[in-house]
């Protein structure tokens, strides 16, 4: 099976807008229509970031940063504005090249784990892989791989409902790695998890970020932006404030 | 994602679910039971009345008062025919020169007595030619002669049946048995014939026309059978008879025939016709149900996947693509629909098998059938899960995924 075929016509003028920067966003807006309502979730956000940073966007609920977010993870494009991940100008993207951006250059970890009950840790990882197109015996081997960078080497053929929430959030997180993805993105990621096991998944983003991997972290806990070397706060749909902390 | 993959995952789905799978594919399976048992128990029966027609030969054909009557009308105006009698019979004789034999019966049903036995069967009276025009063969004895029908002998040739039951010792040649109070002669057993439709046909006594015209009245109408060299003659010497009859029966040449004409061909088409009927309602009544069957893939699908939408937002998170998505669940309801029907194809199988066993109609397990019932329910699989797989294409990942997750 060969892997998926990457759906862009490179575009050298466009990328070169992006300054090498990791992410880019130009003035993004995101409005949403409630009724006869506009809804301003967003309203001009500008911001980059670059490889191997450590983010964290802070804000109160309704502020954005979910919005945020999903803009960043090209789960959603903006109504205005232009956002640039690793070079490509996603916020004019279809639903394919979305869908591929998201496959290779993002991460996500969510809040509520989002792990398929019915299969093993192993099976969850390699799902990414999956949706490459990447033959299976290189899915396995690289979804151990991802397993062990998140220590759960002994954990591979359990189910979710046979591993502890931590457990589980590891999991999540060695899915998000497995595609060696330019960034992760991790919404509220210890949300659901108590305080000692969220400090632990907290020490492993440190380590995570110590080993090259660019983070971004939504949440709206002090304790957990302050593991980051950045934090972003967003009020009102926009930058309130841009903090570099270590 | 690959084919395979998709395939893999519909399986491990369709696995994970068991019972909700099973009861969503019942509806095919049943469906689909249905239609290739009943298409194969109507082709054994077509192929059975087939051969048993061509065991009363090809080469016969049969005039009767009635002939082949089909409705409640046809009956009526059939009363009013004039009956057949051995005057027509001598003139058929002397006039069918197509044919090699010419016979006479009359049918009547009635009491068998032997010492303490009794058994109800069909009492044929016949002339004596009627051995080399039906298929009947004699086990031990003679058949009916000349002279037993020239001088109304009471002599009798009994069926398997009546040997069995009222003669158990084997040996009837030589006894006596009654028939309405008279006594006659056993002087031949006939071979065994079998059973048409669970009907015996060997629970009959043969005894000279002329005496069952004395036994059951003079009145009585008669039929004729006719045999001529080969199945190609068969026009031309039906020809000459209906002629001769028409002539003898004074119809104008607008009239009718009043009397009724049975060619093994013509009933088998009536047969064919009856079967066709058949089989063609119930291919149209179960591919009702298929289609129903469908529906209520379709309708679980939906369901399943307001449970499943945080699944495809997950999904489609991680990089699946609409087209992924949509794959998804077209596999999983053709797997689903398809998996009906090879469970019903098997369970027909088992069906005709036993039909088979149990009767005498063959119930061939024909491929095309098979094929036919495996694509089509293949194909509602697809259709119907056409839908519910483009809603789940289009489910936006941002609202699937606020669902609750595991």
């Amino acid at each position: 099976m060969a892997e998926t075929n990457n759906p862009f016509p490179e575009n050298a003028a466009r990328e070169s807008a992006a300054n090498g920067k990791l992410i880019q966003t130009e003035d993004l807006w995101k409005t949403y229509l409630m009724g006869s309502e506009e809804i301003h979730a967003l309203r001009g956000v500008s911001l980059e970031i670059e490889r191997n940073e450590y983010v964290a966007i802070m804000g109160p609920s309704g502020s954005g940063k979910s919005t945020l977010m999903n803009l960043i993870g090209c789960l959603d494009t903006p109504t205005r504005g232009s956002y640039w991940i690793n070079g490509k100008l996603a916020s004019e993207l279809d639903d394919d090249q979305l869908a591929y951006l998201r496959n290779r250059e993002i991460g996500f970890v969510f809040q509520t784990f989002n792990l398929l009950p019915r299969a093993t840790a192993l099976g969850n990882v390699e799902l990414p892989l999956v949706y490459r197109g990447l033959p299976a015996a290189e899915r396995r081997e690289k979804a151990q791989d991802a397993l062990r960078m998140v220590e759960l080497a002994d954990r591979m053929d359990h189910r979710p409902s046979e591993l502890s929430g931590g457990e589980r959030q590891r999991v999540a997180i060695a899915r998000a790695l497995v595609n060696s993805p330019s960034i992760v993105l991790a919404d509220e990621p210890t949300g659901n998890l108590d305080s000692a096991t969220g400090a632990e998944i907290m020490n492993l983003f440190n380590r995570l970020n110590r080993e090259g991997n660019t983070l971004l972290v939504v949440t709206h806990e002090r304790d957990v932006a302050a593991c980051a070397r950045r934090i972003i706060h967003i009020r009102d749909g926009m930058v309130e404030r841009d903090e570099r902390i270590r | 994602m690959s084919i395979g993959d998709s395939f893999r995952l519909a399986i491990h789905t369709l696995l994970a679910y068991k019972l909700r799978s099973f009861l969503t594919l019942l509806g095919i399976l049943i469906s689909v039971t249905t239609l290739v048992t009943v298409v194969s128990i109507v082709r054994g029966m077509d192929q059975f009345v087939a051969e048993r027609l061509s065991q009363l030969g090809t080469e016969v054909f049969v005039i009767s008062r009635f002939g082949m009557i089909t409705n409640a009308k046809q009956w009526a105006e059939a009363q009013k025919r004039p009956r057949l009698t051995l005057q027509d019979y001598q003139a058929l004789r002397r006039g069918v020169t197509q044919a090699t034999h010419v016979g006479a019966i009359v049918r009547e049903r009635g009491e068998l007595k032997h010492g303490r036995q009794s058994l109800r069967a069909a009492v044929r009276g016949v002339t004596a030619n009627m051995i080399d025009i039906r298929t009947e063969e004699l086990a031990t004895g003679r058949y009916i002669s000349e002279a037993d029908y020239r001088h109304r002998k009471q002599v009798c040739v009994i069926g398997a049946d009546v040997l069995k039951n009222l003669y158990p010792s084997g040996n009837a040649v030589g006894k006596l048995l009654s028939i309405r109070g008279q006594r006659f002669q056993v002087v031949g057993v006939a071979e065994p014939v079998g059973s048409i439709f669970g009907q015996s046909q060997d629970n009959f006594v043969y005894i000279p026309l002329t005496t069952a015209l004395k036994l059951y009245g003079q009145r009585r109408s008669i039929g004729f059978q006719i045999r001529v060299r080969e199945a190609a003659l068969l026009p031309a010497a039906t020809d000459q008879a209906r002629l001769i009859l028409r002539t003898r029966h004074h119809l104008g040449y607008f009239d009718k025939d009043d009397f009724g004409l049975i060619s093994p061909a013509a009933v088998l088409e009536l047969w064919q016709s009856l079967t066709g009927t058949i089989a063609r309602a119930a291919v149209v009544v179960t591919i009702i149900f298929v289609v129903m069957g469908g529906i209520v893939i379709m309708n679980i699908m939906l369901a399943s996947l307001t449970e499943r939408t945080w699944e495809v937002g997950m999904r489609k998170a991680v990089g699946a693509t609409r087209a992924d998505v949509r794959m998804q669940f077209l596999m999983e309801a053709a797997c689903l629909s398809t998996l009906g029907g090879v469970l019903g194809v098997a369970l027909a199988f088992a069906g005709t098998r036993l039909v088979a066993l149990l009767s005498p109609v063959p119930a061939p397990f024909s491929l095309d059938i098979v094929v036919a019932a495996l694509a089509v329910s293949s194909a509602v699989g697809l259709f119907f899960g056409i839908y519910p797989a483009d809603r789940a294409a289009r489910l936006d990942p941002i609202t699937a995924l606020r669902s609750e997750g595991c």
